[in-house]
């Protein structure tokens, strides 16, 4: 029990878990509206798109990379879909979602080309990938928003649809959307990989020490190929997801947030250097920055303080993780006799 | 000698027209302990890579337990029970124990899924094969490195080795660590299981091979059983040249009246206390203790990184404020890092801006601006002064051997004109004949005046360099060795371990 509770306050992702805590009870004080189940609902509603991109992200990281086309691969996905039900007249979310998959995972094995075949860094590849591809798609697919008016219907239901219907006092009716449980089946699905495949592990172990895992016999160009790919699926899910949200396909949007999506997920413990990070501590950075995204204006505040404070914290965590280490290595050194 | 398992016969290899081995032998008994022996460069790491099936031979032929190898693939190596912990262990800092261990048969075994229980079996019996106990899912970055290695030894025995390569296996690990390496090896030698140790040095690897296999410049110089060789026939056959030398005598009359450099009740919180030393010119004082005694961080403080908390520090017989590496500089006092790599060299740099960068002050013309062609005429008498092996000091210094890369830093440091030269592990990492000429070196220094403080893990290099010897150990100087002829390495050794009393000089 004393070592858990160590371990606990070992990891970033115990500080930010307490101050997610604490921020909701101080909102909660000044706004009891927060803490009721149909804020809750929504806030997961909001917010399921955003983690299930995290995920990705995660995976990423975890393997030693940094992804930051996820985002660009979402409006890809997103944009293209609905442009082809558009303009083919098949009005069905799952056609949707399969054109926005396959090209997620289209997009995301690019990535792994230059990354697993070409061994380029990570960072300079997504960069490029997702410059290109957004330049690509607004040049050869259009730059039009589609608005609401013209949504095929099948996605404005998709984004309402709930799984779990209640009533308000009055009569009328708020739910759990169905978001939420796409969220759970990809956090499931996330979890049984990396906990009990040897593509899993092999992620871990990719991030924790690439040669070391050629040299075992991990087909390393296989997983960097799966996480990729993988990464870009979600994204393709994320952008049906967003688009159901919003109701409102603008091809600009979303591009420009994954910095601070990244931020969620080192926040919630994951190391940049890859190898260490879990799937518990990343939901609990995207619950931080989704808190600070929706509450700050119930606060009074505006919310240009969210990038504040999520920098903050960021430098925060990392400071406490980074002193911690620093602590236990001098601690460790030489036990000098007490003097008499 | 026991039934032959490894035979490798006139394996010749050549690299875009180097010849790395020419015409080798190896041989290996059923759970025979081998030692391979060679400089750096002689070609052994090429030579196992080819046992190891990751580079084909050019010519000659490998057969384990009587059976030809053909491939080049590292898998049927592995198969045939053969496997290689190279240097950095290849083990995965952010995993535990258990999964490092299990990994290679998890592999192996072409599954697809992972069950935790298998994974924790398979590690514990690994352990207890050996006899070890290590926490199944503590994460291997936590480990010493003596604990890592016992990780990357239960690994290869996941894959039924009955022949373990140990690459530079006694380099980073502590004395007391190698003899429980030892006895470790001597149990799997019991199940006949055979250890091939490779090293570029000699040491404690040849208290427990049975027979040595001596490469130079690639070429196979003979297999000799170890009984009888000794460190200095190995080293003259090893490099060809005999590289016997005295101990370093110290010339008294070169002692003054004033010490060079005196410590007086130096102190630092939970690192060392209430050290006390003096330095005479012309002296070779060693510090010897096992590593975390304190002796690195007592010379830092001296020299002004991580100053001391109390105490005194005297140049010349007068105090002097040393709170950074700028004043030690200032006061004379030059030091080398025990990490050349991190602390001692921009890798990227030429020799040349290495070397001067100490001094670069002295190159400014009044408008400011670096005199170049000072610059590169001290460049040039530098490597010229310590003969670094480079055609011109432009060169990148990461193109230099470590022996040579080392050259460069002492350079650095003595084109400061220190009066006093602190030298902490100036020879780790560096083949035998390179290491000579450094100590050749820091002995020709001394001679000249100046006060040398050296730090080595290695007994034998501080009884053969030192006048005078400082034990630490718990952070204080346990002893001190007025005479280092009094006193024989095996001595000294039991001193650091404080197998015997405190305080009885000899």
């Amino acid at each position: 029990m004393n070592r858990m509770i160590r371990q606990l306050t070992r990891r970033s992702e115990t500080y930010v878990l307490l101050i997610v805590i604490l921020f909701s009870a101080f909102v909660t004080a000044i706004n009891p509206a927060f803490l009721t189940l149909e804020n809750l609902f929504d806030l997961l509603r909001s917010s399921s798109g955003t983690a299930i991109l995290a995920v990705g992200i995660f995976l990423v990281l975890l393997s030693g990379g940094v992804d930051v086309s996820c985002t660009t691969i979402a409006i890809v996905g997103q944009y293209i879909s609905v442009n082809v039900l558009i303009r083919t007249g098949i009005d069905n979310i799952f056609f949707m979602f399969a054109i926005s998959i396959a090209l997620g995972i289209a997009l995301g094995a690019i990535n792994a080309v230059f990354v697993s075949l070409f061994r380029l860094p990570t960072l300079i590849v997504t960069l490029g990938t997702s410059s290109l591809y957004h330049g690509a798609m607004l040049e050869f697919v259009g730059t039009k928003a589609v608005n609401v008016g013209g949504l095929p219907q099948s996605i404005k239901t998709f984004g309402t649809m709930d799984v779990l219907t209640l009533y308000r006092p009055d009569g009328t009716t708020y739910g759990l959307s169905v978001f939420f449980v796409m969220l759970v089946a990809v956090l499931t699905l996330t979890y049984f990989i990396l906990k009990f495949t040897m593509v899993g592990r092999g992620i871990y172990a990719v991030g924790g020490n690439l040669e070391a895992a050629r040299r075992a016999g991990f087909n390393t160009t296989k997983i960097q190929f799966f996480v990729y790919m993988y990464a870009g699926m979600l994204a393709g899910i994320m952008g049906v997801m967003h688009l159901g949200l919003i109701r409102y396909s603008n091809p600009n949007y979303l591009v420009g947030t994954e910095l601070s999506i990244i931020a969620a997920v080192v926040l919630g413990g994951t190391r940049i250097s890859g190898g260490t990070g879990t799937i518990t501590g990343t939901m609990i950075g995207v619950m931080l920055i989704t808190i600070l995204e929706k509450n700050l204006i119930m606060i009074g505040l505006s919310s240009y303080w969210q990038q504040f404070f999520v920098g903050v914290v960021l430098i925060l965590g990392v400071s406490i993780t980074y002193l911690q280490a620093k602590f236990q290595k001098t601690g460790r050194q030489i036990i000098l006799k007490e003097e008499e | 000698m026991a039934e032959v398992f490894l035979a490798a016969k006139g394996i010749s290899k050549t690299f875009v027209g180097v010849k790395a081995l020419d015409n080798v032998n190896l041989s290996i008994g059923k759970g025979e302990i081998h030692c391979l022996i060679g400089e750096n460069g002689s070609g052994k790491s090429t030579l196992i890579k080819i046992i190891g099936g990751v580079y084909r031979a050019d010519s000659g032929t490998i057969s384990i337990d009587g059976v030809e190898m053909h491939g080049t693939q590292a898998i049927e190596a592995i198969r045939a029970g053969v496997q290689i912990i190279y240097q950095d262990l290849s083990l995965f800092p952010n995993l535990t124990v258990a999964e490092n261990i299990s990994v290679n048969q998890m592999l192996e075994s072409n599954q697809q899924t992972v069950n935790w229980k298998n994974v924790r079996e398979t590690a514990r019996k690994a352990l207890e094969e050996i006899g070890e106990d290590i926490p199944l899912d503590e994460r291997v970055e936590n480990l010493s490195v003596a604990k890592k290695q016992i990780i990357a030894i239960s690994r290869a025995l996941t894959q039924n080795a009955k022949l373990i390569i140990m690459d530079e296996a006694t380099s980073a690990i502590t004395s007391e660590e190698v003899a429980h390496l030892f006895s470790i090896i001597l149990k799997l030698k019991e199940r006949g299981i055979a250890t091939l140790f490779v090293s570029h040095k000699l040491g404690e690897v040849f208290e427990i091979a049975e027979n040595i296999t001596i490469l130079r410049d690639g070429k196979l110089v003979g297999v000799y059983p170890s009984q009888e060789l000794n460190e200095e026939k190995l080293a003259f056959i090893m490099t060809g040249r005999n590289l016997a030398f005295e101990p370093y005598r110290y010339d008294p009359s070169m002692k003054g009246d004033t010490p060079l450099l005196e410590v007086k009740h130096l102190a630092k919180k939970s690192q060392y206390r209430d050290i006390n030393f003096t330095l005479h010119p012309g002296e070779i004082l060693g510090i010897i203790g096992l590593i975390g005694s304190g002796r690195t961080e007592v010379v830092q403080s001296v020299f002004g990184l991580d100053p001391a908390d109390s105490g005194e520090i005297l140049m010349d017989g007068s105090v002097v404020n040393i709170t950074n590496p700028r004043d030690g500089m200032k006061h004379g006092i030059a030091f080398l890092p025990e990490d050349r790599l991190t602390q001692g060299l921009y890798e990227a740099q030429s020799i040349g801006d290495n070397i001067v960068v100490t001094i670069l002050d002295r190159f400014l013309k009044k408008s400011q601006l670096l005199n170049v062609g000072k610059k590169r005429e001290s460049e040039a008498q530098w490597v010229e002064k310590l003969s670094i092996k480079t055609p011109t000091p432009d060169n990148p210094v990461n193109s230099l051997s470590g022996g040579n890369q080392q050259r460069v830093v002492i350079a650095k440091w003595l084109a400061t004109d220190p009066k006093v030269f602190i030298l902490d592990g100036p020879t780790i990492g560096i083949d035998i004949g390179s290491k000579h000429t450094i100590h050749e070196i820091i002995r020709g220094l001394a001679r000249e005046g100046m006060g040398i403080i050296m730090i080595s893990d290695e007994a034998q290099e501080i009884l053969d360099n030192c006048n005078r010897i400082l034990v630490m150990s718990n952070g204080t100087i346990i002893r001190e060795i007025e005479d280092s002829t009094t006193i024989t390495r095996d001595e000294l050794l039991d001193v650091i371990a404080q197998r015997v009393a405190v305080g009885a000089e000899a």
